[in-house]
Order: structure tokens, then sequence, then C-alpha cells
């Protein structure tokens, strides 16, 4: 079980009482697709942005632990999840890459504005050919001068259309080359640059979801994020907390989630008794709480364990099979319990299952993270001597 | 215990699990064999920085690099002591 200090507590209690105050509207947001910047600006003056970063340029220096505990505040207190999500994906997008591999010119430019969320940062890895084979990028970026020039397309960009900074994974050697993807950072009105419109989606719908379109598009050289090369690396790393920072947040979410039904359970009355009293409804709240605790243990488990630098790679697999899989399930078992409330959209009870589901395919699909727990058992090898 | 064998012991205990240590050849092609696939590679790399103190992200590397014990040997020798940049 974590223990956290004082002032970890306080922190958590500080942005959680802002993100209370946030999502109020957020049917209406999620019926328009609409991105909240007002909100934005709330946790901008709380100081959310810069809680991984360094204090040296504007951010609060905490560390993986203490962020994904603050985080899942945000989820708990915030109702909005797309506004969640485009916070997640800001600070692991950009900040998280340009504070481990960046440059020191780097970060003393962007890590401020990332820090103060005067720049929305986002990243662009997938692309229409393939959303998950990630070294099967067509996307190329040719050295010409003292720049590198990037032509090809972008699929599904969180943040894409509110971004004005972007992490561009590109192609800088041959298909299949494992160290021939290379991470940019490219502000937004770099000319050849071009973002779609924002993309109606199932779920998240108030955090806008874009192409993202570079044609000829001229990236100094000081503006590669770690070597030429390295941008599996990077991906690798920024993979790592985008699962803990957006599925911590998801377990706050879970959690108000299972407070609500608590609550319903023990008011509403049917029969002459309320419902709760009932074992098959009490029992899904019971499923609902485990999956809860088994996701925060997962997250926070990891979490310290990539902390203190231990190899984390069949953790992070599992942290994301089992947390988003338990959002799935507890958003399903909050429908059944809030019965036709549960079904109709003005309780937003069935909008948290739209959201839930995205988690199923981002950051990452539950498919590829069997694989991948696959391959690190040594499935997919024959047995051979060398 | 030398680099070379101390790699050889790792990649063994995760790769090769079963195959006596003094059985992996130096110069056997670990990449094109399959023993370290491209998801593998990820965590090799990382274990290797992490061991040997080397930036990997901060420098120019290619997956000849890490093709066989003797040249991923030959690549810490040549990266080790290389800083990250502030």
């Amino acid at each position: 079980m974590m223990r956290w200090s004082e002032e970890q507590q306080e922190l958590r209690e500080a942005i959680g009482a802002v993100a209370a105050k946030l999502g109020a509207d957020h049917l209406e947001r999620d019926r328009t697709g609409t991105f909240d910047r007002d909100g934005w600006q709330r946790l901008k003056d709380v100081g959310l942005f810069g809680l991984p970063f360094d204090p040296r340029h504007g951010g609060l220096g905490k560390d993986l632990l203490t962020t994904v505990h603050v985080l899942e505040q945000l989820g708990y207190g915030c109702q909005d999840s797309g506004l969640n999500f485009s916070v997640s994906t800001h600070m692991v997008s950009t900040g998280v890459p340009l504070q481990r591999f960046g440059s020191s010119a780097l970060k003393a430019r962007y890590l401020p504005e990332i820090c103060a969320g005067t720049m929305i940062g986002a990243h662009a890895i997938t692309e229409p050919s393939g959303g998950s084979d990630v070294m099967g990028m067509h996307t190329t970026a040719v050295v010409d001068g003292d720049d590198f020039v990037l032509n090809g397309s972008k699929a599904f960009i969180s943040n894409g259309s509110i971004a004005d900074l972007i992490v561009v994974y590109a192609r800088t050697g041959a298909p299949g080359d494992l160290a021939g993807i290379t991470a940019f950072l490219v502000r937004r009105e770099s000319p050849g640059l071009s973002v779609g419109s924002p993309i109606s989606k199932m779920g998240l719908r108030s955090s806008p979801l874009a192409e993202v379109f570079l044609d000829d598009v001229r990236v100094p050289r000081d503006h590669v994020v770690g070597s030429k090369g390295a941008g599996f690396l990077i991906f690798d790393h920024v993979m790592k907390w985008e699962i803990l920072c957006g599925f911590g947040i998801i377990v706050g979410e879970m959690r108000r989630r299972l407070e609500r039904c608590v609550e319903y359970a023990r008011t509403r009355t049917q029969f002459g008794s309320v419902i709760g009293a009932n074992q098959s409804v009490a029992n899904m709240i019971v499923e609902m709480r485990i999956d809860l605790e088994t996701s925060q243990k997962w997250i926070y488990d990891t979490a310290e364990k990539l902390q203190s630098k231990a190899d984390v790679a069949s953790d992070i697999a599992m942290t994301k099979l089992v947390v988003s899989e338990a959002n799935v399930r507890s958003a399903l078992n909050a429908i059944q319990v809030f019965g036709g409330y549960g079904y109709v959209s003005e309780y937003g009870v069935e909008k948290d299952l739209r959201d839930a589901v995205g988690g199923r395919i981002y950051s990452g699909t539950s498919e590829i993270q069997r694989h991948r727990l696959a391959s690190l058992m040594g499935l997919n090898r024959p047995v051979r001597s060398a | 215990m030398t680099i070379q064998r101390d790699i050889t012991a790792h990649i063994v205990a995760e790769y090769l699990p079963g195959t006596p240590a003094s059985e992996l050849d130096p110069s056997y092609d670990l990449l094109e064999t399959g023993v370290i696939s491209s998801l593998d590679l990820l965590r090799f790399i990382e274990w290797l920085g992490d061991r040997y103190d080397i930036p990997f992200a901060d420098l120019e590397i290619s997956p000849d690099d890490f093709r066989s014990v003797a040249a991923i040997e030959k690549a810490v020798q040549r990266f080790a002591g290389v800083t990250a940049p502030e």
C-alpha cells in the first residue's frame, strides 16, 4: 500500500478542489464535441501542467508517483474526461520527451510554455496506413542543409487541432530499421504543416482528434529530440508515462463512478427496499470496487518500479490491459446499476462507457499488449540453441 | 566479470533460457536469428543503458551495434563514459 506524505496529499487536494469545479457542462461538451478552454485556463492557473518538470524551467519538480497521485484526483474531480485526456496528452507528448531527451536549448525555449500551458502539446505517431505498426511508418525526414524536411500524414492525433507544439516521429532510416525513426519538435505554425478538422468519435468527444499533414515542413536540426535514430527509444519512454499518467486519471474516474453507484444503490428503492440490498446489484458494485482497487495497485506498483529504474516491460503492458479492461467493465456495471437512467444520455452514465472503450485502443491496443506479453514470455520464439 | 561475459549471461538468461552461456558464440547474429526481436531489442537497450550508464537516446546508434555479443561489447566500449547533454 502506498503511503503519501503530507505535502503530496496537500498538492493532490489542491488540484482536486479545482478539478471538482470543472466539467459541470461535460454533457453538453460531449454532445457538441467542444474542448473546454476555460477549464484549461483554470488548470493552467493552478500549475498542474508543470507537475513532473524541472523547476528551472517552470515545473514543480515532482516525481512520477506524485504526478500520477495528483492526476488521479483530476480524474476523480473533473467529469469532463475529454479535458482530462487532453491534459495527460499535453504533458506526456511534449514535456516528457523534452525533459528527458531534449537539448538544454530546447528545454529552455519550450518547457516553460509547456509547464505554463500557454503552448498545448501533442504527438504525431500513428499514420493512416498503420495504427499499431509504428515501425512501419511512412512519414519521412530528409536532411537538407541545416534542416530536416518532413513529408507525410499522421492520423488520430489527440489535441491535434488545438496543439501549438507537436512531437512528430518520422523515418530517417530504412523501413523496418529500428534505429530509423527520429523524433522532431515541430511548431504548429511551421509552413507546410496543416491540421484537418476535428474528427467526430465515439467517446472523449471534448478532446479534439485530428489528422496532421506534413508537406515539405522544414524543421531545424536543433529541434531533433534526442539523437537521430533514437525515436523508438523516446517513443518507448513516452508510452510508459502515457499509460501511467493517462490511466492514473482513469483510476480517479472509476473511483468517482463507484461512489456514484454506491450512493444510488443506497437511495434508490424498488419493491420496498433499496436496490443495494439486492445481491445481484450489490455484486456488480463489489466487482466495480475490485476493478478499481486492482487498477490502482497496478498503476502505483508499476509507477514505483519505473521510478526505481526497474525493468517494467511486462508490467506496463499488464497495467494497460488491466486498467483499460477494468474501466470498460466498471462502466458497463454502472449502466446496469442505474438501469434506464444509466442508458439515457441525460445522466452521463452511458458517456462513461463510450469514453472507456477508447482506452482499449489508444496507447497500444489490448491485442498489442497481449502480443507484447507473449513476446516477452518467449512464446513466439521456437526453442533453439545458439 | 568481463563485459562480454556479463552481456552473454544476460542474453542467455533473458532470451535463450536453458542454453549454457559457453554455447553462445560472440559472433552469433542475435537479430537475424530472432533471438532478440524488435520488441526485445528496446528492452535490451534499456537494460544495457542502465547497466553501463550509456544515454543511448542521445547517441546515433545502429541495429548493427546490437547484432552480436561481440558488437554489443564494442558499442559499450565506444559509448561508455558518454553522458547525456544537460
